[in-house]
Order: C-alpha cells, then sequence, then structure tokens
C-alpha cells in the first residue's frame, strides 16, 4: 500500500519553478532516498509534503487521505481537520533540529503528545523515555538542547518525532549541519529504524548512505527527477548524463562505483 | 545648608516620593498591555492597521514627551472652554468636564501621556523578540500539530521574554528619570519639590538629594532585572 502518493506537483517562488511535474510512491516499510545538486528543489518537495510550503498544483495522497488536489488547473487543499490529521501521520526532522531550547530533553519529546494528543504526562514521560534510551540518551533527559552536542540534538529531535508515532517520518538534510563523527551517530540511528522497517523519506547528501539504506533512489535537478530506482540502478548502473556527473563529482572524480 | 536643613529637605522629598513612584508604577501598568497590543496590531495583516501603528509609533518617539504631556493635560480643558463659549453644552462636553473636576485628574492625564508613550517604545522592543524568534521554531511546533495559540504561548512568548529582558530594563530605568518630566504641569513630585527647596535655600543641595532617590530608585530596578534576567539563564 502507498503511504504516499504524489502526482504532478509543480511549484513556483515568483517566476522561478522549482518543482516540474514531480511524481513519486512511497510504500510502507520503504525507505526512499531523494539526491541531488543543491538548488535542484528536494527540500521544498519535502515542504510540500509536510504542508510547510503550498504546492501549485498537481495531487497528494497521505495514508490514503487526499491532501491537495487539483481542480481547474488550481490547488485545492482539503479541509482544516483533514490537514490536522495528516499532519500528524507524518513526522520531519529538520537539517537544523529546530528543538526548543526553553525545554529540556524530556519536555521537548513530551510537548506534543501532551499537548496535541492530550496523552497523560505519565504515558507520555514513559514513552519518551523508551525513545530517549533507543537513542542513547536516557542520561540526557533533564539537559537542555544548549548542552548537547549537534548529534544529540539531532537524535532528540528524531525521538521528538516519532514521539507522535507518525506513520513516515522525513528528514531534510539530518546530516548536513554536523561534522563527520556525528554524522555517523545520525546515520546509525537512521539505520536501526529502517531495520524496523520504518517509513522513511531522507533527503541528503551522503550518497554511501543512500546506497546502503535506502530501498528507492531518487535523483532531482532544476527540479525534474531526472532518474530514480533502486540504489543498485541509480549508482551502479546510472543512464541519466547529469546524474553520471553528479555522482562522479561525489566519488572524488572517479566513475561511478559499479 | 546644615545637617538639619539636608534631612528636612530629604523629608520632604520622601512626602513625595509615593507621587513619583505611582506614576512609575502606573505607566509600567498600563504602557507593557498596550505595548503588547500595538505590537500584534504592527504584526496584523491589515494594511490600514499597520500604516496607523506606523504612525501612532512615529508620533511617540518623535515628538518630545515634555510636549506630550502639556498637550494631554491642556487639551480637555480646552475642548471644553471652546465648546461651551461657542454655546454647546452637550455631548460629551458634560463627560469631560466630570474627568476634569476629578481630583487625580493631574495623575490621570500624566499615566495617559506617559502610558502611550511608553507604549510605543515598548511595541518596538516586544517586536524586535518576536521577530529574533527563528521560523524553524514555528515550523517545528507546527509539525508537531500545535495550535497557532500553543506555539505563541507556549514556544514563542517564553523565548521571547528572554530576549526583551535587557532592552525593557533599559526603557523602566529611563522611565524612573522621566517621571521628573511630570513637573512641567507642576504636578507634586521629587524634581518639583526640589526645585522648590533649591530656591528656598539658594542651595544646589536639595537637587543632588533628588538625585539620589532617583538612583536608589534605579540600583533597585536594576538588581531586580539582572535577578530575572538569572532566572532566565538556564537556557541560551
Amino acid at each position: 500500500m502507498a503511504i504516499l502518493e504524489v502526482k504532478h506537483i509543480s511549484k513556483k517562488f515568483g517566476d522561478l519553478e522549482v518543482l516540474k511535474d514531480i511524481s513519486f510512491n512511497v510504500e510502507v516499510g520503504e525507505v526512499v532516498a531523494i539526491i541531488g545538486p543543491s538548488g535542484s528543489g528536494k527540500s521544498t518537495l519535502l515542504r510540500c509534503v509536510n504542508q510547510l510550503e503550498r504546492a501549485d498544483s498537481g495531487e497528494i495522497n497521505v495514508c490514503g487521505m487526499n491532501m491537495l488536489h487539483t481542480e481547474d488547473g488550481k490547488a485545492q487543499y482539503a479541509d482544516k481537520k483533514t490537514l490536522r490529521d495528516i499532519r500528524l501521520k507524518i513526522g520531519l526532522v529538520f537539517q537544523n533540529f529546530n528543538l526548543f531550547p526553553h525545554f529540556s530533553v524530556m519536555q521537548n519529546v513530551i510537548e506534543a503528545p501532551v499537548h496535541v494528543l492530550k496523552q497523560s504526562k505519565a504515558e507520555a514521560t514513559a514513552k519518551a523515555q523508551e525513545l530517549l534510551k533507543k537513542m542513547g540518551l536516557e542520561a540526557k533527559a533533564k539537559s537542555y538542547p544548549c548542552e548537547l552536542s549537534g548529534g544529540q540534538q539531532q537524535r532528540v529531535s528524531i525521538a521528538r518525532a516519532l514521539a507522535l508515532s507518525p506513520d513516515v517520518l522525513f528528514f531534510d538534510e539530518p546530516t548536513s549541519a554536523l561534522d563527520p563523527e556525528l554524522t555517523g551517530e545520525i546515520l546509525k540511528v537512521i539505520k536501526e529504524l529502517a531495520q524496523e522497517k520504518m517509513t522513511m523519506v531522507i533527503v541528503t547528501h551522503e550518497m554511501a548512505f543512500a546506497r546502503d539504506v535506502a530501498n528507492h533512489v531518487i535523483f532531482m535537478d532544476q527540479g525534474y527527477i531526472v532518474e530514480e530506482g533502486t540504489p543498485e540502478e541509480v549508482f551502479g548502473n546510472t543512464q541519466n548524463e547529469r546524474t553520471k556527473q553528479f555522482l562522479q563529482r561525489y566519488n572524488g572524480g572517479e566513475p561511478p562505483l559499479a | 545648608m546644615d545637617f538639619e536643613a539636608i534631612k528636612k529637605v530629604t523629608l520632604i522629598l520622601l512626602e513625595y516620593l509615593p507621587n513619583t513612584l505611582s506614576l512609575f508604577i502606573w505607566t509600567l501598568v498600563f504602557s507593557i498591555p498596550i505595548g503588547m497590543i500595538v505590537t500584534w496590531l504592527k504584526k496584523c495583516r491589515c494594511r490600514p492597521v499597520n500604516w496607523l501603528t506606523d504612525l501612532y509609533i512615529l508620533i511617540m518617539r518623535g515628538t518630545p514627551l515634555m510636549l506630550q504631556i502639556i498637550a494631554f493635560h491642556y487639551a480637555i480643558p480646552m475642548i471644553v472652554s471652546s465648546a461651551v463659549s461657542s454655546g454647546k453644552t452637550g455631548g460629551i462636553i458634560p463627560f469631560l468636564q466630570s474627568i476634569m473636576n476629578n481630583e487625580h485628574y493631574m495623575i490621570i492625564t500624566l499615566v495617559v501621556a506617559f502610558a502611550l508613550n511608553y507604549a510605543a517604545y515598548f511595541a518596538e522592543i516586544f517586536r524586535g523578540g518576536i521577530e529574533a524568534i527563528p521560523k524553524g521554531q514555528y515550523e517545528a511546533a507546527q509539525m508537531l500539530g500545535m495550535t497557532k495559540m500553543q506555539t505563541f504561548f507556549r514556544i514563542v512568548l517564553p523565548q521571547v521574554t528572554k530576549r526583551v529582558i535587557p532592552a525593557t530594563a533599559n526603557e523602566v530605568i529611563v522611565l524612573v528619570k522621566d517621571t521628573s518630566l511630570a513637573n512641567v504641569i507642576a504636578f507634586a513630585e521629587i524634581t518639583m519639590k526640589a526645585k522648590q527647596q533649591m530656591n528656598f535655600y539658594s542651595s544646589i543641595l536639595p537637587l543632588f538629594i533628588a538625585g539620589i532617590f532617583y538612583f536608589v530608585m534605579n540600583a533597585l530596578v536594576t538588581m531586580l532585572f539582572s535577578f530575572i534576567e538569572k532566572k532566565f539563564d538556564y537556557y541560551k
């Protein structure tokens, strides 16, 4: 079953077309990696799916609910309640973590379960403790974000997103603000989630990681999906000239790995 | 001036300290909430409201508080007298007359002038605080399904409060000293009394004593604000 269906999405910022006729599906338990050069529209695509930007036209369905469809060439969004229901099915991990600095780690994680899902504090705390343990942060529950390393902050933000038990988790360049060592911590966590069959969509510049973890790889350039397929297809048997160029650059000028 | 005279002057000033303090406190009580409302009006999505708010802030910050005090103090009597002399006694005239004859008329006009003036400054401080909150905080709250109200009161406001404390302290310290401007309409506060004593003793010492009063008040304000600042020190 497709948990996310994106059909013919277009988006303009002024005269600049950032997304052109984008379509893809995400199946339950699948890990999709979106790669591509800066400015190719990867983040904008993620933000459109997450309702942080509005698409100009196209159709998006999440967990069988219609979020957006197009009538007479104009995007029609669902009613507020549906949009909210959809939002609660989706988690997003930001590049810059965006933790709430005035809340402790624990408060960050239980904020939405308590105030949005109206769970009891005890219930939310128990679940949060479990999540923090999984993230290797059980000792940091009382710390404030400013006392944590970037990698720890990003793990808190993953725990915060998971606290709402989303059906699909999105990552917007989750390691771009981190040094290589801390990047490793985060990739390990995402790998573990993949093993648990968490459905994930990851925008990333970590090619080796995308190749390793993703079931499906999408390469975007200038607002188009120019190539997609299994990691073996995209990395091993690259068809598109632009993809080849891009991957070569990532491999330090050497031809893409066969 | 001998020691006895200094003591006498100090006691006189002490007697009028409550007037200075009540102007100070009432101004804060009204100007901070009005400032919040002005911030909100300035940030709302209605253009004409934004323009009016800009105009209000421009006038309040662009003209001397002393002139504003005089204008507010004499506006009502002038309206009433010109209305009465042209034979109009209906409408709001009786209401204005009743305000004018209120025993607290002077402090009322002072608080109105001070509160409207300080609200303009506070509004800009609060706006600066709100605009300093990164967009990512709103987006994170949105992704967690928080409502606009929850986002504002649980995420934005606590962080704004921390950010505006130093600038607010600045403004409150200036307000302590600005209460002395009330002497232009002969409001019996510390500076007005100190000037009288200065003339009486032909000495500058009463003004010096008044200075000490303001200094002590501001030392207390400064301590209070650094205490509050420390309370918010647990995060960056």
